[in-house]
């Protein structure tokens, strides 16, 4: 019997590294010589693979800077834009081993895919460029598995903040936002003022006592549970505990912020539920369906072709004014053959002139500190054009870079896998059906062995 | 045959492993499927019943209704056959995207068509695709509507009956009953026999509805097996585990498959063997 | 024609066109949709006709992707998937349904096994051999498997073939006929509903076919239209009332095909009728 399992783990193991093996290979060819620059030799042009996503302007402006890079540098480069379904054609990809050589990819996959020595470290390379200063670009949007190895930085900075219809807070003669931190809304204010926002079919606000919360026209904000995590970290919680050994989304600080949120459903009637969210239109603003709204800046791309009176301001606070920040990596592989030439593409990409477009036309923030400070450079992007409205330097900008904390996505191990049991619990606060305490509870014991900490640290 | 086998043996292969896409393949017996019986993974039995569910309810449903149809519009004095085709065959030619938007219209608990129905009938309104205990009947609603393929298996089968046996049955003096009992159904058997084992098949593998509308929710209670497999293979990365998982479900069915062969020989009547 | 018949006749008639407009819905929603600004489509209650028809829509979703080259090369597949699952299906189907040769059942078995492991773990296996194959951005992977035939279509036929009498070809044996001329002169000719379907099933397949282009395809060149249409709908944002003028143009050819494919139903109950 014991023989016979051996023999069969043999087998498999032969089968499989042949296999493995065979596909490694084929690959492996001219990787050492590209390198050196033979003396009188015929070199092979350097052509380099860049695999992104996006919508058709986000397409469309990483193609021009990347042609733009081939026209400066004479570095060929092939564009890969997937329209679809990015992890699974770049896992595809991975295993047959014809990864790109840069390109996009999701945070989940970019850590665990890191950890195990897929992504090439740019700590040296970074070291050894003198262009190149670390400093320059914000703390918050590096990716590291451990200190040392650095597999990237977001592709782009993305922070939280609200965002509303201007007239109708006018109408109901409710004070503007706030842009700043420190006069941030505390959550009182915030659900009074998203009550005298919501109104049922007969015009009826959430104050007034007949107000029909089975008909409402106009809800007063939405904070899609999606984005729960900016409520969590306000009331001084996070994912994890500190020490990365808790789930953090147990302790008390998170159950009550989480619970605040189903409240403004449930208790408040001032947000959608998320059966009602399906119902809501991209344009739910400009439609008056939705007078106030938390998102993400990329939301600003798309608000900025609509048509109505758009304004931004800093988040409600439940203990501390702060903002989410967001923004998955670009990587380098490390099966690629030009390392050196990838991470040339790699500074290009990352600097804020080469996607100008994308930035000024709001979905993406710069990565360099700069872009935030100098008033020359922040003209380029941040003043006067629809994307960015009056107030966005503020609660946007100075907001992400003072006071954003980044989402677990850059560093918690497992995450994926965590959120597999997390999400469908959540659910059931989500529709109303048991309170946060009971279901983050409950869940904590099946997810306790799934905490790994964090990675970087 | 060979593009299909060698890639199926080496998941089989894969499936004694640990293989995460990234690491090289490591032999660890039958570790992926312990896991998954002793309850280690926690959505096993939760995928394999609620896909159980589905398709107990999807297959007899699926065969009744598309049998019916078909044979309805099989019918001689039916005019406009061909609009009629097509039409019910338009369903399953409309991208996935555009259907499914119009779903989550029909479902919505608020506007929804459904629920305006049923309150103006003053029945009880649902929750659809939104509870736990609706979401899979509603799901098996939404595919008997794109049974086109189905539809159009069972009329080509249909044209295949020979008139002369209506003709004789009517000679006969048999009615209408009679002839659908005695003729149409004892002749459409290995049609029908085929619409069940592929429809089976498929049904077992149900995955668009649950990336598209749902992922999987609420609660897991549409956490189909296939998109569990596929969720553990491209999100999680964990291609081992996913494809002792995907051996269990192809276990499943072959032993379903080979029910319905079994039984067949006593009632799929194949002309060619009589 | 009795009265109680013409009551029954149009009962029928109306469950069928109940049915038809339930089946017509998404159609039409797909239409009004691809005339209306992104604004108008997401109304609620929803409007049934757009006001303004926003007809520049289909200008635009046609100029944003390069839609001509993606709708020849998804004709080149498609055509090439067609003609090769038409001839490698028939054969396989008439040798599993007619001939003798040992291992018949064991092979039966593993084509129907073929449809039983979900697609999801044989992907990268697949690729990994496409990939030694030096196949990867060709058709290749797209087409070829087609031609050496899909399980779906040769059981689907043998069931078909099953059901004609065997005293057919008995006689024609008898006559001196060889194997491939009983395929040829009286398989064939009597299995055509059947052999439509398959035509349609395979055009479908490969027109609407996603996952294959998208895992086989990298240069955007070579892309079909089903990948094309991804490109109106991003993470954060989508271009609905583009992808519904694309989707519309997308589906066009198919219902066509489908119009006229299934006309020849009709001659197929002719000849069975004859023969039978």
């Amino acid at each position: 019997m014991r023989k016979g399992k051996r023999f069969a783990g043999w087998v498999l193991s032969a089968v499989l590294a042949l296999t493995f093996s065979l596909t490694a290979c084929s690959d492996s060819g001219g990787s050492s010589q590209s390198q050196t620059n033979g003396a009188g030799g015929k070199e092979e042009p350097v052509k380099l693979k860049f695999s992104f996503w996006g919508d058709t302007i986000e397409k469309k402006t990483v193609t021009e800077a990347l042609k733009r890079f081939e026209e400066k540098t004479g570095i060929e480069v092939e564009p890969m834009h997937v329209p679809a379904d990015y992890l699974t054609k770049l896992t595809t990809m991975v295993a047959g081993n014809v990864a790109p050589d840069l390109g996009y990819l999701s945070s989940g996959a970019a850590l665990s895919w890191g950890a195990d020595g897929k992504l090439l470290n740019l700590a040296p390379l970074i070291e050894k460029d003198p262009d190149f200063k670390k400093e320059d670009y914000l703390d918050q949007v590096w990716y590291e598995i451990a200190p040392g190895n650095v597999i990237g930085m977001s592709t782009a900075v993305e922070g939280y903040g609200l965002m509303y219809n201007k007239d109708l807070l006018l109408e109901a003669g409710v004070e503007l936002p706030p842009t700043e931190a420190a006069k941030a809304w505390d959550w009182d204010t915030f659900v009074e003022y998203a009550k005298k926002l919501t109104l049922d079919d007969q015009g009826r606000n959430a104050l007034d006592p007949d107000f029909n919360p089975e008909k409402i026209r106009q809800f007063g904000l939405q904070y899609d549970p999606y984005n729960m995590m900016a409520a969590v970290v306000s009331n001084g919680g996070n994912f994890l505990t500190e020490d990365g050994k808790g789930f953090g989304l147990a302790r008390p600080e998170a159950i009550e912020a989480i619970q605040k949120l189903a409240d403004l459903m449930y208790v408040h009637h001032v947000s959608p539920t998320p059966l009602q969210t399906k119902n809501l239109p991209d344009t739910a603003l400009q439609t008056k369906k939705v007078a106030m709204t938390v998102s993400g800046n990329w939301a600003l791309q798309a608000f900025a072709e609509q048509d109505f009176n758009l304004g931004v301001g800093v988040l409600p606070k439940l203990k501390e004014s702060n903002t989410l920040l967001d923004g998955a990596p670009t990587v380098i592989f490390q099966s690629t053959k030009h390392p050196e030439e990838a991470w040339l593409l790699y500074k290009y990409m990352a600097d804020p002139e080469s996607v100008l477009p994308l930035i000024e036309g709001g979905l993406w923030m710069p990565l360099k500190k700069e872009w935030y400070t100098n008033p020359e450079l922040i003209n380029k992007w941040a003043a006067g054009n629809k994307a960015h409205p009056e107030g966005y330097t503020e609660a946007y900008m100075k907001q992400t870079i003072e006071n954003g904390i980044r989402t677990p996505g850059f560093e918690v191990k497992n995450l994926d896998k965590i959120n597999a049991l997390v999400t469908p619990a959540l659910d059931l606060v989500w529709t109303g059906k048991t309170t946060a305490e009971q279901a983050l509870k409950e869940v904590e014991p099946k997810v306790q062995p799934l905490i790994q900490g964090y990675y970087g640290r | 045959m060979l593009f299909v086998i060698l890639p199926m043996i080496t998941s089989l292969l894969l499936s004694f492993t640990d293989y995460r896409i990234v690491n090289t393949p490591k032999f660890i017996g039958f570790e992926n499927y312990t896991r998954l019986f002793d309850g280690t993974d926690q959505y096993f039995y939760n995928s394999l019943w609620v896909t159980f569910k589905y398709v107990i309810l999807r297959v007899p449903l699926g065969l009744v209704f598309s049998f019916i149809i078909a044979f309805v519009l099989n019918m001689d004095f039916i005019r406009g056959k061909s609009v009629f085709r097509t039409i019910f065959y338009l369903p399953s030619i409309v991208p996935a995207v555009a259907s499914s938007m119009i779903w989550i219209w029909l479902f919505s608990p608020d506007l929804g068509l459904f629920n305006s129905f049923l309150g103006a009938l003053n029945l009880p309104t649902l929750d659809w695709l939104y509870a736990e205990e609706t979401v899979v009947p509603s799901i098996v609603m939404m595919s008997l509507w794109g049974m086109g393929s189905t539809i159009i298996i069972f009329l080509a089968g249909l044209q295949g009956v020979p008139r002369s046996l209506y003709e004789a049955a009517i000679v006969d003096g048999a009615g209408a009953l009679r002839k659908f009992r005695h003729i149409t159904i004892p002749m459409m058997t290995p049609i029908i026999f085929f619409n069940l084992i592929m429809g089976s098949i498929g049904a077992f593998q149900v995955f668009t509805e649950a990336l598209i509308m749902t992922q999987g929710g609420p609660n897991n209670a549409s956490l189909f097996y296939n998109y569990y497999i596929y969720r553990q293979a491209f999100q999680f990365g964990e291609m081992g585990q996913a494809s002792a998982i995907a051996w269990i479900l192809f276990m499943i069915i072959l032993l379903v498959t080979v029910i319905f062969f079994r039984t067949s020989k006593s009632w799929v009547f194949y002309e060619s063997e009589v | 024609m009795s009265r109680k018949r013409r009551i029954s006749q149009w009962t029928v008639y109306l469950i069928l066109i109940l049915g038809a407009c339930f089946c017509l819905l998404p159609l039409f929603w797909l239409v009004r949709s691809s005339m209306m600004s992104s604004l108008q489509i997401f109304e609620m209650p929803p409007k049934w006709i757009p006001s303004p028809f926003h007809l520049e829509n289909y200008v635009e979703a046609l100029t944003t992707i390069d839609f001509f080259r993606f709708f020849r090369n998804t004709l080149t597949i498609t055509v090439s998937c067609l003609i090769g699952a038409l001839i490698s299906s028939s054969l396989g189907a008439y040798s599993y349904a007619r001939l003798d040769w040992p291992g018949k059942k064991f092979f039966f078995g593993l084509l129907l096994a073929s449809m039983m492991l979900p697609g999801a773990v044989t992907l990268i296996p697949t690729f990994i051999g496409w990939r030694l194959a030096e196949l990867i951005n060709t058709y290749v992977p797209l087409i070829l498997p087609v031609w050496f035939g899909s399980a779906f279509d040769i059981f689907l036929l043998r069931q078909f073939y099953s059901s004609i009498p065997r005293d057919m070809d008995e006689a024609a044996y008898v006559d001196g006929a060889g194997p491939w001329t009983i395929f040829s002169r009286i398989i064939i000719p009597l299995s055509k509903p059947p052999l439509i379907v398959i035509g349609l099933f395979s055009f479908m397949n490969s027109w609407n076919d996603f996952m294959g282009p998208l895992v086989y395809l990298n240069e955007e060149s070579k892309f079909t239209m089903a990948l094309g249409l991804q490109m109106f709908q991003s993470l954060h944002s989508a271009q609905w009332h583009l992808l519904m003028a694309a989707s519309t143009v997308v589906i066009l050819p198919v219902i066509v095909v489908f119009f006229i494919g299934q006309r020849y139903f009709i001659e197929g109950i002719t000849l069975t009728g004859m023969k039978g």
